[in-house]
């Protein structure tokens, strides 16, 4: 079994040369069910670290970029052990850019931070019509739907998509959170969201905070 | 009109203090409202308005008509769906609201960085400007070059129809004249060029990482392309080249000073030793790097998103030209009041000591992204509170190009099969008279310079 401490270490520090060693030389002896989710537990640990240096600013987005490609070669080295049991989910979350914006490079990290804790992330891409939103939540029941947007104009598409959440009698059931260069406590007071932010390390910590 | 002229000469005189180092008699106003809005403006529908620049002119009249600004508010805009949809392109796409976006595209794979590396010009033609834009279809030479054809004239007849309208503004309107339209420019920081439509945000941030010889080593290859991307024909001191600086605020100290910052220092002290100044968008936020900026050339005309402007103010105010940091998004979300707070605020901080216009932090995309009432009345309340008592005197450091060296030699020169200077020309056509050089060569020029813009 190889030391876990230095599996999360090797993700904090974003050593992908290390990761990828320990994790090559962990398969090779061919571990447990049981031992691989440990080990990816320990690399979800890694990810919490990189959350962490992100916001005491020695990381920055490229990091956050990186640790998400890390944690998903990880992944595929494990995932043959590891069969169809995974992890419990903490929470689900409905994920999107909003109507009229095309940009998805923060909801992107935000998506692979929040599953790296454990949220199943139902993710509907870019430029998605309020209505994509709505059936959605019909559809999976999620603790929280995730806005996304970079441009100005996203904030408007985000009011109409809250508001039309709510004429369809969804708010009650789920928190909303939206995020992106734009995006302030007035936008977010203007749009009736729940939360905002433009990072997305406390973005995933404010959803942990509302599944607990 | 003679009001209106002599509006025209106190702009042009302001200006052209704030860019001689001198404290203006106001604080200038630059206001520049996109296509978009005012296409919204004038209840235009925004798909079709784009395909006919030509049919804003009465919204954007309208709108000189309300908003005060010393320079034209209307200033067309560089993305119109003709030549990009002539080109198929991926990079420049059309959202589901009618607005033209850049989503994250791959237009260079890891394997090319060699390529890249000993032929960069070649490597842009061949792999990337194909990946980005379907229509150049590399298997179909005559439909490739009538693509092509059509886009460029498309870009021309475009550009030449909105710059119509904004000299007629400038005309009827007194508007800022600016400076000599030859001497301005617009490029990138040879590392953005590399991260914008080659390798994508996403794929850079792992090159970083990963093979950060092979980003420097490609930064080095861009360098002589975006260098003379941004070269102005002609050099005033009043004009400027135009850099939006995309990727230093999402880096590491560690990775923008190695790979990020020494080639684009370069070019603009490349720049500076020409006599040509520099426009500088600083997107995001800066604080962290404020210490490196004050390093570039005296008088770099520096845009802010984010940030203290005390601290901007404090920390460069006396050798750089400063703008931008009055957040649009106020002027919805906040009332007429906390607005002029906010302008009052600026004006505090930013102006004292000359060396700054007005200008928001980043320009509203759509109508509703401003209320029109609360923008007129912060630009009106810069305009006659902006006010100095002291014009005339010297305003901070002065520029002098001389203060600057680039030993050419530092840097490689462009040499590609498709760009011939005239000697090459001549070589090959030995008959050809130096007559025909403006002609010849110009085209040469325009056809790099729309090549090179696809990609920015």
């Amino acid at each position: 079994m190889v030391d876990l401490k230095e599996v999360t270490q090797a993700v904090g520090d974003l050593d992908e040369n290390k990761l990828m060693e320990i994790l090559n030389g962990f398969v090779s002896e061919n571990p447990t069910e049981e031992e691989a989710l440990k080990v990816v537990n320990a690399c979800q640990n890694g990810m919490a670290i990189v959350g962490e240096l992100f916001e005491k600013e020695e990381y920055f987005v490229g990091d956050l970029i990186f640790s998400g490609e890390l944690l998903m070669e990880a992944i595929k080295i494990l995932k043959p052990l590891i069969g169809s049991s995974s992890t419990a989910k903490v929470g689900s979350i409905v994920l999107g850019t909003a109507h009229g914006d095309i940009h998805d490079i923060g909801k992107n990290i935000f998506k692979s931070m929040s599953e790296a804790v454990g949220f199943k992330v139902y993710d509907l891409g870019i430029d998605q019509p309020v209505s994509a939103f709505v059936e959605k939540i019909k559809e999976v029941n999620p603790n929280i739907v995730g806005m996304s947007g970079v441009l100005t104009l996203a904030l408007e598409s985000m009011k109409e998509t809250v508001d039309e959440i709510k004429r369809a009698g969804l708010k009650e059931n789920v928190k909303i959170i939206i995020g992106g260069n734009p995006v302030t406590k007035e936008a977010c007071n203007f749009i009736g969201a729940d939360a905002f932010t433009t990072n997305a390390a406390e973005g995933v910590r404010i959803c942990q905070g509302w599944v607990k | 009109m003679p009001d209106t002229k002599a509006l025209q000469q106190e702009r042009n005189s302001i200006y052209e203090d704030l860019f001689n180092n001198k404290i203006p008699k106001r604080v200038p106003i630059n206001i520049g409202l996109p296509f978009e809005p005012i296409a919204q403006y004038g209840g235009l529908d925004l798909a079709s308005a784009q395909w006919n620049p030509a049919l804003v002119e009465e919204a954007a009249d309208k709108i000189c008509q309300v908003l005060f600004s010393d320079s034209c508010p209307f200033g067309g805009s560089i993305r119109y769906p003709s030549y990009y949809q002539s080109l198929e392109s991926q990079s420049f796409v059309m959202g589901s609201n009618g607005f033209i976006q850049h989503p994250e595209v791959v237009g260079m794979l890891p394997e090319d960085y060699d390529y890249l590396i000993e032929k960069p010009y070649d490597c842009l033609l061949e792999r990337v400007l194909p990946k980005q834009y379907k229509a150049l279809k590399l298997d179909d030479p005559f439909i490739m070059a009538i693509n092509f054809a059509k886009s460029i004239m498309a870009y021309q007849n475009d550009t030449m129809q909105a710059g119509m309208i904004i000299a007629k503004l400038k005309e009827k309107y007194g508007y800022y004249s600016g400076a000599d339209r030859r001497s301005g420019g617009f490029t990138e920081a040879p590392f953005d060029f590399l991260a914008d439509q080659l390798r994508g945000f996403r794929e850079i941030s792992m090159d970083v990482r990963r093979m950060p010889e092979k980003v420097a080593e490609a930064c080095e290859a861009l360098y002589p392309i975006v260098l003379k991307k941004g070269m102005p024909s002609a050099v005033d001191n009043n004009a400027a080249v135009f850099l939006p600086l995309h990727m230093p605020t999402f880096m590491r100290e560690k990775d923008f000073a190695k790979l990020w910052w020494p080639s684009f220092k370069r070019m603009i002290d490349e720049y500076a030793s020409m006599g040509i100044h520099c426009q500088l968008f600083c997107e995001d936020n800066w604080t962290r790097y404020l210490d490196y900026l004050y390093e570039l050339p005296t008088d770099t005309r520096l845009m802010f998103e984010y940030g203290d402007p005390k601290l901007i103010k404090e920390k460069l105010g006396k050798k750089h030209i400063i703008t931008g940091l009055y957040p649009v998004t106020m002027l919805k979300t906040h009332t007429k009041e906390q607005c002029l707070d906010k302008a009052r605020e600026m004006l505090d901080v930013l102006a004292p000591g000359g060396k700054y216009f007005f200008s928001t932090d980043k320009n509203p995309l759509t109508i509703k992204d401003i209320k029109l009432e609360n923008y007129c009345a912060v630009t009106e309340y810069i305009r006659d509170n902006g006010v100095y008592s002291n014009a005339g005197e010297t305003a901070g450091l002065a520029f002098n190009r001389d203060d600057y060296k680039v030993d050419p030699s530092a840097s490689r020169k462009l040499e590609s099969k498709y760009y011939r200077t005239w000697e090459n020309y001549k070589a090959q056509n030995p008959k050809v008279s130096d007559l025909g050089e403006s002609k010849l060569q110009g085209f040469e020029e325009m056809i790099f310079q729309y090549l090179m813009f696809l990609l920015l």
